[in-house]
Parts: C-alpha cells; sequence; structure tokens
C-alpha cells in the first residue's frame, strides 16, 4: 500500500496521506485515473448499455503514473471515495480489509462518515490516518488501543480544546499499558452491560419453477460491550451445532470452541463483531434427522413464507407485468405465526425505461374489510409502489405481511414504457424481507457466565434475520 | 395592528438573541473546523503566524490546524516551516502530533530546517512514555535527507532493544525508511533485524517480517534458527503481521524445506495427475508440517487478506489430499463485501482452473445473480465454465440458458459460449446444447446471436460428428438475412463457404457441376454479393472467400460464377486495402481455374503479370482453401496462465513491479538439514512448554495471572532474568538461570546498566524528566539557526559516543512487555 486518498463527491480530494517514497505528482495521476474511469461508467458517458454505475472494477489498474504502473483498491463510503493506490505487487484484500477497518474506526470516532463530519474533523481523521498507516503499512489498527492515543472527538474534548487545555496528554496516562492488545486497560462503566445482536442472512435463489437452486444462510454477532475492568466471559448456545466455518474476533479462544461449541473470550471495549459463521443446512431441519437433500431443499424452502408468482411481457418500447405474492402455507414464519416485515420487491427494467405505472391491490381472502376505513386498511397492506428513474427500478414494499390467511394474495399490475426498441428487463425480481425474532437456524444463546470480576453483567440479546431471495421468471 | 408589531418585535428579538447565542456557542458546537478546509481565506494567513507563534496552546493548535488544512488543499505553506518546528517539543502530545504530519510533509522541502528538529527527537527517543519514544524514531526515519542516516540507523538500534513492543516494531518498520534513504547502512540494519528476529513479543515479529522483506528478500537463510519459533507465533501476532510473516515462512519453506510426498515435480505436474506421484514412501516434513498445523487455524480468522495468505499457504506447501480445507473459508469471504468478493472469486478461479473437484461440491454457490457487479458476472462465469463434467452438465446448462437473457452483455455472450463448452464436454447433453444454441439464433438481441453462431462455428469444427449432418449450417445460412451483428454474419459466410460441399459426394475429388454443392450455397452467396456494398470489410473478406471456394467447387455452374466474378470485381474497387488485397490474392489462387475469376473483366497487365507465375491446378487450390483449417482453441477467449494466490496481477493480469519478491520459489531437490533450525528454544522454555500452540486461546491459568495488572505491576522484584527477556540478545544455554532475581541481584544488575549507559535512566526519574526536558528544547531551538545546527550535531556525536557499549542494553528487562507475552501465548 502507498497511502490513502479521500475524495468527495466530486472527485475531489480532501485528505491524504503522505506519500513518502513517490513523487508529488503520483497521488494527482491516481485521482485522475480513478475521476476517469468513475466517468466512464456514469449513465451520460456509457459506451454500452451493460454498465451501469454500480460497476467500477474495485481494483483498477493504472498503467502510468508517477511511479510506474499501479493498482487502486477503493470502496464508497457515505458519498465519498476512499482509494488506497498500491505500486507494487500486494495482495487486494490485504488492501480491502485495512480499508474496511479504518473506515470502521472513523465509524467509531465520528459517529457518521459524510463529507460534513470529516471536514469537521479533519484533524481527527490525520491523526488516525497517523497510527494506522505508517509509511503504508498498518500500525495501530485496534480501535481500544487507537483511543488511547487519539482522542475521539467529544464535546467533553471541545470544550477542553476551547479551554485551552490537551485531554491527551492527562487523559491517558499509560499509553499501550494493557497486557491485551484489544482491550483497553483500566476500563470502568457505571452500568455493566454486554448487548449481543445476532442476525442472519439468507441469500437464496429460485428457479422458474419455484424450487431453490441455491440457498445460503450467514450469521453474524454483534457485540457492545460496556464491562468494567477485565472481564472473562463464557457465551453458550443451544444448538450449536448449527455453526459451520466460523469466523472470529481475535479475542475468541479457538481451542475452547473446538471443544464445547462454547465462545470463551475477555472482550474489547465498545463495539465490535464477535463472530460470523454459516449455517450447516442439515441444523436447520428442526427435528427430522435422516432427511433426502430433496427434503433438505424443501425445509429451506419453508424460511421463505411467501410464493412469488410473476408474469412480464415485453413489448415494443416497453411492457407489462403481473406479480402476485400468495403466502407458503407451510413456511416456518406463519406457523410459528413470527411477524414478516418489510417486504420489498424490486425488478430493474431496462437501461431504456422512462416510466411505470402500476396498481397494487390486496385480497385478505375472504375475511374481507367493509367500509371506507377498512378501506384505508386494504390499501395500506397492499402496500406502495415506486419508480426509481436514478437505478431503473421498479420497487414495491409490503410494509407488514399480517397475519394472512392460506387464500390471501398480494397483486401488482402495471405497465412500463422505454425508449429501447426491445427493452431487456432485469431477468429476476428481487425480493428481501425481515423477520425479527427467528433465526433461520435455531440458534439461542443458553447463558453468559463470567469470571474474574466480581460485579454480575446485565446481558441483552437481540435477534433478526432477513433474506434476499432472488427470484427467475 | 399594535399586537402584531409586538409579536414582530419579539420574534425579531429572540432570533437576536438566538444569534448572539450561537455566536457565543459556536466554538462549543462546531468549533468551525470545517470552514477550514472550505474556505478560501487567504486573509487568514495574516494572523496564522500570529497563531503560531502564540504562548496559548489553543491559539497554536488552532494555527496547526489551519496549517494541515491548507496542506490538505495542496497550499504551498513551507514559509511557515520554521514556526510549526518551533513546536516540536511541545509538551501538548496534540500539538505534537500535527508538527509531526506536518514535518513528515515538508522535510524534504526544507531539509536544512528539518534537520533543526532532529535534536529533540533523539532526546524524545529516551522519553518515558513509549508513544513518544515511537512516534520520534517514527518520525526521524520518515525525514527523507540522506545525511541524516547515520543517525537514523543508530536510532532504530537502540529502539529495537527498546523495553516496549510498541517502540521495536516501530524500530522494524523504520528499517526499510533508513534502507531507502541510504543503502550503504545495510550492515548495521541488517544486525538491528537480527536483533529484532529474536523478538519474542507477538506484536513486533509482523512489523519485523515486513522490514525483512523490504531489504533482505533473498537471505531466506537467515531465518534457519529462528523458523520454527515464528511458526508457533503466526497465531499470535497482529492480523497484518500474520499476513506478512505467513508470506515469508510461505518463501522459506518453499526454497528450504523438502517437497510434500504427494506433490510431484513441476515438469511432470503439467500432465500427470499430482496425486499419483511416486515419492509416496517418505513422510511430511515436520518442520513443514508444523508451518501447516500452525497456520491452519487462521483460516478462521475475520480478517479476510489473512484468511487469504493461509489459504496461500495451504495451497502451495500442503499435500495435495489436505488441500481442500480452504476452500470453504474462502467461500466465506465472498459474502463480507462486493470489492472482497470480487478479489476472492479471482483467487478461486485459479483454484477451479488448477483443481476443479476442489470447488465442485459448492457449485451453487456460485451462481451468478443478476445482482452481481460486471467483474464478478465474468469471474463466476469462468468458474463456472471451468467446472462443467457430465455429471453437472444438466445443471449447468439450465444455469447458463437463464443467464442469456441477462441485461449484461458480456455475460450474455460469455454463457452462450459456456452452452458450447457444456456440449464439448458432456456428450449426453449436446443434443439439448445445439438445440439452445440454435435457438438463441432467433433471439432479438445480437450479442447473443453473434455469440450463438460462434459457438456454433467452433463445435462445428471441433466435433463435426456431434453437429451431425449440415443442417446446422443450412439453418444458420437460413437466418443470414436476419443476422446483423458483422461478426456473426462474417462467421456464416466462412462456414457457408467451408462446408459448402455436398455431403452426398463426400470426398469426391473433382467436382463437376452443381451438385458438387449444397443446394442453398449459390443463393448464400447471392445474398452476400447483394449486401456486399453495405457490409462492413470482415464481412466483404469472407465474401470474397465463399466466392472463390463456391467458384472452385462448381466451375460448371453458370450462375454462381457469375456471382464470384461480380464480387471480385466489386472487391477489387474498394475502399478498403484489405478487401483489395484479399481479392487480388484470391483471385491469382484461382487463375488456373475456369479461366480465372477475373475473365471476362477486361485484360489489363496485372492478368498478364499472372500468366508468368506458378498456376495451381484445382485440386491445390481446394487443397489451399479448405484444408487445414484448426479448430479454434477456447484458451485465449480468457487471458490464462495461472498465477499465484493472492496477488495483484491475478486481479489486473498484468505484473506488477517488484512482483519477484513475492514469487514462491519452486521446491528445492532436496530440503535442507532440519538440524539447521535446531534451536536451544525447542528445549522447553518455560512459557513455551505447552505443546498445543497450535489453536490459540490463552488457558484459563494465564488469565488468572493479568486479571489485576495492577497489583502485578507493583512488584516490581518479579522481574524475569534476562535470558527470557524479549530483548535479550543471546540465549545462554549453559547458564540455567533462575526464574526470578532476588532484590539485590536485581538492583546491582541495575547499576551495572546505569554505569555503563549514562543515558539510559530509570522510569522514575523519567517521569520527571519531561518538564525540564522542555524547558531545554525551547531555549534551543528557533531563533539563531545557526548555533542550533551545531548544537544539533554535538548532540549526535554525544549520542553516537556510547554506542559501542550498547550491547549490555540486552540486559535490560522489563515487565510490563513480559507479561503482555505471557498473556498472549494462549496455549
Amino acid at each position: 500500500m502507498d497511502g490513502l486518498i479521500i475524495l468527495d463527491g466530486s472527485g475531489r480530494p480532501i485528505i491524504q496521506s503522505n506519500f513518502r517514497n513517490h513523487p508529488p505528482s503520483y497521488p494527482l495521476s491516481i485521482v485522475d485515473a480513478f475521476n476517469d474511469a468513475l466517468s466512464k461508467t456514469l449513465p451520460e458517458n456509457r459506451a454500452t448499455r451493460s454498465v451501469d454505475s454500480g460497476d467500477l472494477d474495485p481494483v483498477l489498474y493504472i498503467s502510468s503514473t508517477a511511479s510506474g504502473p499501479a493498482i487502486c483498491c477503493h470502496v464508497e463510503k457515505g458519498g465519498l471515495r476512499f482509494l488506497c493506490p498500491a505500486s507494487q505487487d500486494i495482495d487486494p484484500l490485504f488492501i480491502f480489509a485495512f480499508l474496511e477497518r479504518f473506515l470502521s474506526v472513523l465509524q467509531e470516532y465520528l459517529q457518521d462518515i459524510s463529507l460534513a463530519v470529516l471536514k469537521e474533523h479533519f484533524d481527527v481523521v490525520y491523526q488516525v490516518l497517523e497510527e494506522m498507516l505508517d509509511d503504508g503499512k498498518p500500525l495501530t489498527t485496534e480501535s481500544n488501543t487507537l483511543r488511547d492515543i487519539v482522542l475521539p472527538p467529544s464535546f467533553f474534548n471541545k470544550v477542553l480544546s476551547v479551554a485551552g487545555v490537551s485531554g491527551l496528554s492527562n487523559a491517558t496516562p499509560a499509553p499501550f499499558s494493557s497486557p491485551i492488545p484489544w482491550r483497553k486497560a483500566g476500563v470502568r462503566h457505571n452500568k455493566n452491560e454486554i448487548y449481543f445482536d445476532i442476525t442472519e442472512d439468507l441469500d437464496a435463489i429460485m428457479a422458474r419453477n419455484g424450487t431453490l437452486l441455491s440457498s445460503t444462510i450467514w450469521g453474524r454477532i454483534d457485540c457492545n460491550s460496556r464491562l468494567s475492568g477485565i472481564p472473562d466471559l463464557n457465551l453458550s448456545f443451544i444448538n450449536s451445532k448449527a455453526f459451520s466455518d466460523p469466523s472470529f474476533h481475535a479475542c475468541v479462544r479457538l481451542q475452547k470452541f473446538a471443544q464445547t461449541s462454547s465462545l470463551s473470550f475477555v472482550p474489547p471495549d465498545g463495539n465490535f463483531v464477535l463472530m460470523e459463521y454459516q449455517v450447516s443446512p442439515s441444523a436447520v431441519t428442526r427435528g427430522s434427522t435422516a432427511m433426502s437433500n430433496g427434503g433438505l431443499q424443501n425445509q429451506l424452502l419453508n424460511f421463505v413464507p411467501l410464493i412469488l408468482k410473476s408474469k412480464i411481457e415485453v413489448g415494443e418500447k416497453g411492457g407489462s407485468f403481473t406479480f402476485t405474492v400468495t403466502p407458503r402455507s407451510g413456511s416456518e414464519q406463519l406457523k410459528h405465526r413470527l411477524g414478516v416485515e418489510n417486504v420489498v420487491l424490486s425488478l430493474g427494467l431496462d437501461s431504456g425505461a422512462i416510466g411505470a405505472f402500476c396498481t397494487a391491490s390486496f385480497n385478505s381472502g375472504g375475511q374481507g374489510f367493509g367500509g371506507s376505513r377498512d378501506k384505508e386498511r386494504e390499501e395500506r397492506a397492499a402496500g406502495v409502489w415506486a419508480w426509481e428513474p436514478n437505478k431503473k427500478t421498479l420497487r414495491w414494499t409490503i410494509p407488514s405481511l399480517g397475519s394472512p390467511s392460506a387464500s390471501s394474495t398480494w397483486t401488482l399490475k402495471g405497465t412500463w414504457t422505454s425508449t429501447e426498441q426491445v427493452p431487456r428487463p432485469c431477468r429476476s425480481i428481487m425480493m428481501h424481507f425481515q423477520t425479527p425474532h427467528m433465526l433461520f437456524s435455531g440458534i439461542k444463546v443458553d447463558q453468559l457466565r463470567m469470571t474474574s470480576e466480581m460485579y454480575k453483567p446485565y446481558k441483552g440479546v437481540k435477534i433478526a434475520s432477513k433474506a434476499a431471495v432472488e427470484w427467475r421468471w | 395592528m399594535a399586537f402584531n408589531n409586538l409579536a414582530e418585535n419579539a420574534e425579531r428579538l429572540s432570533r437576536r438573541i438566538q444569534e448572539s447565542f450561537q455566536e457565543r456557542t459556536r466554538d462549543f458546537t462546531k468549533s468551525g473546523q470545517a470552514s477550514y478546509l472550505d474556505a478560501n481565506d487567504l486573509d487568514k494567513t495574516v494572523n496564522l503566524s500570529k497563531l503560531l507563534d502564540s504562548t496559548s496552546e489553543r491559539e497554536k493548535l488552532d494555527g496547526l490546524k489551519r496549517i494541515i488544512a491548507m496542506i490538505s488543499k495542496n497550499r504551498n505553506v513551507s514559509a511557515y516551516f520554521a514556526q510549526v518546528i518551533k513546536n516540536v517539543a511541545s509538551p501538548n502530545l496534540e500539538i505534537r502530533k500535527l508538527v509531526y504530519i506536518f514535518l513528515l510533509r515538508y522535510a524534504n522541502v526544507e531539509p536544512d530546517l528539518a534537520l533543526l528538529s532532529i535534536n529533540t527527537f533523539q532526546k524524545d527517543l529516551a522519553d518515558s512514555n513509549p508513544l513518544i519514544r515511537a512516534m520520534a524514531l517514527r518520525v526521524l526515519s520518515g525525514i527523507p535527507v540522506a545525511s541524516i542516516a547515520s543517525i537514523v540507523a543508530a536510532a532504530i538500534r537502540k529502539c529495537a532493544a527498546d523495553s516496549s513492543p510498541y517502540v521495536r516494531k516501530s524500530a522494524a518498520l523504520a528499517i526499510p525508511k533508513c534502507y531507502n534513504l541510504d543503502t550503504t547502512h545495510l550492515p548495521l540494519l541488517m544486525q538491528t533485524l537480527s536483533t529484532l528476529l529474536k523478538d519474542r513479543s507477538p506484536l513486533s515479529i509482523g512489523s519485523v517480517a515486513i522490514a525483512f522483506n523490504a531489504i533482505c528478500p533473498d537471505r531466506l537463510e537467515l531465518l534457519h534458527p529462528h523458523y520454527r519459533r515464528l511458526c508457533k507465533m503466526v497465531a499470535d501476532a497482529d492480523e497484518w503481521g500474520q499476513v506478512q510473516l505467513l508470506e515469508l515462512l510461505t518463501r522459506y519453506a518453499r526454497k528450504m524445506l523438502s517437497r510434500p510426498p504427494d506433490v510431484s515435480a513441476p515438469e511432470e505436474l503439467d500432465e500427470a495427475n499430482p496425486g499419483q506421484a511416486s515419492h509416496e514412501d517418505h513422510e511430511l516434513d515436520p518442520d513443514l508440517e508444523l508451518l501447516l498445523t500452525s497456520a491452519s487455524p487462521l483460516l478462521q480468522s475475520r480478517n479476510p487478506a489473512v484468511v487469504m495468505a493461509v489459504s496461500r499457504t495451504i495451497y502451495s506447501l500442503a499435500p495435495v489430499k489436505e488441500r481442500r480445507k480452504f476452500v470453504l473459508p474462502l467461500m466465506r469471504l465472498l459474502h463480507s463485501s462486493k470489492e472482497v468478493e470480487r478479489v476472492t472469486l479471482e483467487n478461486l478461479r485459479v483454484v477451479a482452473q488448477a483443481s476443479p473437484e476442489m470447488l465442485r461440491p459448492h457449485i451453487s454457490r456460485l451462481y451468478i445473480r443478476s445482482s452481481d457487479i460486471t467483474q464478478v458476472k465474468q469471474v463466476k462465469m469462468r468458474i463456472l465454465a471451468a467446472l462443467i463434467t457430465p455429471d453437472n452438465a444438466q445443471d449447468l446448462l439450465r444455469e447458463f440458458k437463464d443467464y442469456v437473457v441477462d441485461t449484461d452483455d458480456k455475460l450474455v455472450s460469455d454463457a452462450v459460449w459456456a452452452i458450447g463448452q457444456c456440449a464439448l464436454k458432456a456428450p449426453d447433453v449436446s443434443s439439448s446444447c445445439l438445440s439452445a444454441l440454435t435457438m438463441l439464433i432467433r433471439s432479438s438481441n445480437d450479442v447473443a446471436v453473434a455469440a450463438a453462431v460462434l459457438a456454433l462455428k467452433s463445435l462445428h469444427q471441433c466435433r463435426t460428428s456431434l453437429t451431425g449432418s449440415l443442417n446446422v449450417v443450412a439453418s444458420l445460412a437460413s437466418h443470414f438475412d436476419n443476422i446483423s451483428h458483422p461478426e456473426a454474419r462474417a462467421c456464416i459466410l466462412w462456414m457457408v463457404g467451408q462446408y459448402a460441399r455436398s455431403s452426398g459426394q463426400g470426398t469426391t475429388p473433382m467436382p463437376a457441376n452443381l451438385q458438387a454443392i449444397e443446394p442453398w450455397v449459390p443463393d448464400i452467396l447471392r445474398k452476400a454479393v447483394k449486401s456486399f456494398k453495405s457490409d462492413p470489410s470482415a464481412v466483404k473478406l469472407q465474401a470474397l472467400t465463399l466466392a472463390a471456394k463456391v467458384f472452385v467447387l462448381a466451375p460448371s455452374h453458370e450462375q454462381s460464377c457469375m456471382l464470384a466474378r461480380y464480387a471480385f470485381s466489386l472487391a477489387r474497387y474498394d475502399l478498403d486495402y484489405d478487401v483489395r488485397d484479399r481479392a487480388r490474392f484470391l483471385s491469382s489462387l484461382l487463375a488456373g481455374v475456369n479461366g480465372g475469376v477475373s475473365s471476362g473483366l477486361g485484360s489489363d497487365e496485372q492478368e498478364v503479370d499472372m500468366q508468368e507465375g506458378v498456376i495451381l491446378r484445382t485440386p491445390q487450390v481446394i487443397h489451399v482453401l479448405f484444408e487445414g483449417k484448426v479448430a479454434p482453441s477456447d484458451e485465449g477467449r480468457w487471458r490464462s496462465g495461472v498465477l499465484d494466490l493472492g496477488t495483484a496481477s491475478l486481479i489486473t493480469g498484468v505484473a506488477m513491479q517488484d512482483d519477484y519478491l513475492r514469487q514462491l520459489p519452486d521446491w528445492p531437490d532436496e530440503g535442507t538439514d532440519s538440524s539447521l533450525r535446531d534451536t536451544q528454544d525447542d528445549t522447553p522454555a518455560p512459557f513455551y512448554s505447552q505443546p498445543s500452540l497450535k489453536l490459540q486461546g490463552f488457558g484459563a491459568e494465564s488469565i488468572g495471572n493479568f486479571s489485576r495488572p495492577g497489583s502485578t505491576l507493583t512488584t516490581p522484584v518479579v522481574l524475569t532474568p534476562g535470558d527470557s527477556s524479549p530483548s535479550s540478545s543471546v540465549p545462554k544455554p549453559g547458564l540455567a538461570k533462575p526464574h526470578y532475581m532476588d532484590l539485590d541481584k536485581f538492583f546491582a544488575s541495575d547499576e551495572e546498566v546505569a554505569s555503563e549507559d549514562e543515558e539510559e535512566v530509570t522510569e522514575e526519574e523519567l517521569e520527571a524528566e519531561p518538564q525540564t526536558k522542555s524547558t531545554n528544547v525551547a531555549t534551543t531551538v528557533a531563533p539563531h539557526p545557526v548555533s542550533v545546527a551545531s548544537g544539533g550535531h554535538t548532540s549526535t556525536e554525544g549520542h553516537d559516543a556510547p554506542q559501542p557499549t550498547r550491547e549490555s542494553d540486552d540486559e535490560y528487562t522489563d515487565e510490563e512487555s513480559d507479561e503482555e507475552d505471557a498473556f498472549l501465548r494462549r496455549g
């Protein structure tokens, strides 16, 4: 890595690290090359219709800079672009891992990453950057250690700095005094709390005939620790056999996990990702042990509480479509009366699409609403549709499924117009939905035990699951 | 009315109050810093000097922030250099840091002025705060002035023996900087590096690996005595260090250890299945096994770069049968972000092409989503195409058929090509592949049509038996009118010509009439000639070839010959010289057939010339025109050449500078003697006695020691002897020292150190130091640059003088770092 450059929304550098071993024109040529590549993907400059604005290669090759050929890895966040050029061979994953860490540290320091916030605290950004990246090598990247040497901006610090007192010289008497690299020394909290957020994502692809082509469930445990001292925790789970191929924060003792499937760790202070895992499909077949592969697929299918039937007809300069959504009777969510929320269906239309018009309707399947007030309710239940001209996407949102009967149907009917002679809409419809209070894997936190500190910590656990299902039509 | 007035007044008043309140609190709420970056505030440069010279820390800080903001805006602020540098010894850490940032950027602009600050940094190197020591070294080594290289080298050497692993880490990172500054200091730097290699703190070892890779990447033999310890330390190093260390150790293993038993030598690797090597008899090198078992747990790291580094290690070192285990962890990365996904897939592609069986079980996870970014779609397509077998061809064919309606044209053409690949690799599904391809010819998408024609062409060429009779060509030909894509049109014309010979006739050498060609061929020629004028050059060239072929196959068919002659006369006056040239070439070739293709066009001197050359007989012409067509290989479709995992050139397809440094050498014919790696360390050391280092996770007993850091810190007597201290240079095997010194000995040794080196100040003294020191600096720096420069010089000498005796520093121990080491050891 040679350094880091932060660009604002219009492609101008606002903050950049020191490029010590390179001529001053080097970062400039990187920025130019990046802006050039970016502008080529913008809709108005598009050479072919196939490339859209999201498709800038994350690793750009820049053949001529002041220091010879280079690669430029970049990520986007909060409307800003973070570029990391490298003129020597390096694993791009190394750069992306660093960028990710840098952004999460910034997030923690500034709460929000945006142009205004960065400009407001540019001195902090400079200091953090200086500590994290020394001549292109990652130096101190643990946020707990960083907070010892660069003070996060806070109202208190501002008062201090206005009063002409530096917080750093007296606030942290002994940087690097902690025996654990990821945890600050001498942490004190009035309330001792720790929160676990377990989220699972289902990624699935549905074939035209409604069978499951591919599905993966990813899980992640975010943790926010506000515990004093050096707490040594042990977190155990129910149904932990569902964890497959996990990855851990450096604080987790791998050996313990291998032996007992429980997490034993001394947490860093603050927010961190404790663990990420995949859910092994065999572990979610609740109860029934011996199942054929087909049965397994059906089981997974039951995590998708809705069935989508779509009919899309493409004509000259436009087309028409009908989406029909019905509940899947055997699905886990409906069986256990769990709320399914934020169902979003989106269809990318062709690049020449100008507009769409549709009507959304809901048929409760017999129970029926009557009267004007119920009409309102019915309209709400049918969801809202929107046309997003920038992304050329049609989006239909059903805020909540409520408790549908087997014959309930949601329908979206409409047409769209396009400048293309033969429009080519996206070949699949994306369906997103959330099920709070449920995990696909059936994993539950069993108990949290703490040794080495005297107090009793408060433990909070929140679970939620999301799904992104691609329906091909 | 009156009421209205009153209300208006009240409103105005309240706005006023609010404004003034905002004015007053602005400093608190916003402190107005954002404007530093925004405003075009050249007028403020006037008071900038005042701010920097101010005695108030707050104003200084404000001034420095403005300066940094101006640097950000690429303004030249070198005019303030002297004023900024003056603050380098400020007791306020924040001010110092901003000065450091400034200094590092401007030192090469004003090298002479930058030298003024060196004095301060040398003092800071002895500061009690490890943060200040490390920062001083970082800035010192960052000043790009070659004349101070010797000072920097000496400072690095001093810091390499520091008690804080953080400072030692900075020392390691400073080595490459110093080396870049002046390569003549290599011997000293190497010496420092070998001291650092002995470092037992996992915090600094990663940076040592960086330094090693930077200054002496080829001196792998230096690692012999450290190899085993480094392997065991990998799990405890910080994430970035793990990546560097794994890379170094992998290179070492490839150079020094013997090949795993089931990996055959490279020359066999190409054709033979690597699993069936002849080395079944001998075992996996235990040192290699050590590296692999130490690295494997890191597959569970949260850091994608570490996972990739371990994968690379396993992929390039492990026996074939054990390689599989990195596949799932790599797949896990696909979920993290689209950037990581894109890079990881490129690596999986290498795996897919080299050993497809490793990925086949997970194939459904590589199916292409319509929401993937273009680059991801392309790589996934390559992977899927590499994984086709007769078993999964059915499923993949169904997938590919879905992809041909994608909105991404590149994916469409790749998918069509892949359908052709299915037909080649899985004869069972070839008929459905063929029907899919012929369906595609009627598609409304040009790209799909062109790709389908090309796929059919290469299929037809590779396996004529597969496409059976001529009906593929015939059906393609029947769509000639509807196809507008130039490449597809050219391709159809070529195929019509190439397969024009009537199937009934087989290999009849001398066709004499229309029966020799398929009945529909002349019609295609007619169409080609008709649209000749408007077709692009690529189509024109193929039209000429078709004309020539028809001419030679059916010389007696009057209409065809006239069409051919017409085509040649059109081509003769074409705008494109390639077309004219081709026409001339073909008509020369055909000169001996049926009176030549140019006859009847009026004789010119060209025809006279031709009479003098060699004239081929018809069979010869047929041979020239039809034979020797090599079926196209699809290798060139995508740049291939299996590259190494985890490199940038894998993504860009272009070699980077200095990439040879990362390239792995081939296995040696014979590994080096393992006794080279035997060290005293192998005999169980107090902290390394537990063999279960391969799994990280520190035991409960070790945590017990450190749950009360205060209590351990306040018992200074519990010092480990110099032997096992992190900075001890040479382990002294003979002396079985006790683990704990008694108090008298401790003080005795302390005195020794103090007497040997005056600069070594005890911690307590240093606590009181900063105040006095800062005043010293304030008096020395600034008003008279000349005197300061000389002062700096003398101090440099003063610093250099005690150097030779500094070996004794190795006895210096520190409970803090030891404690930390022990804590990290997750045995």
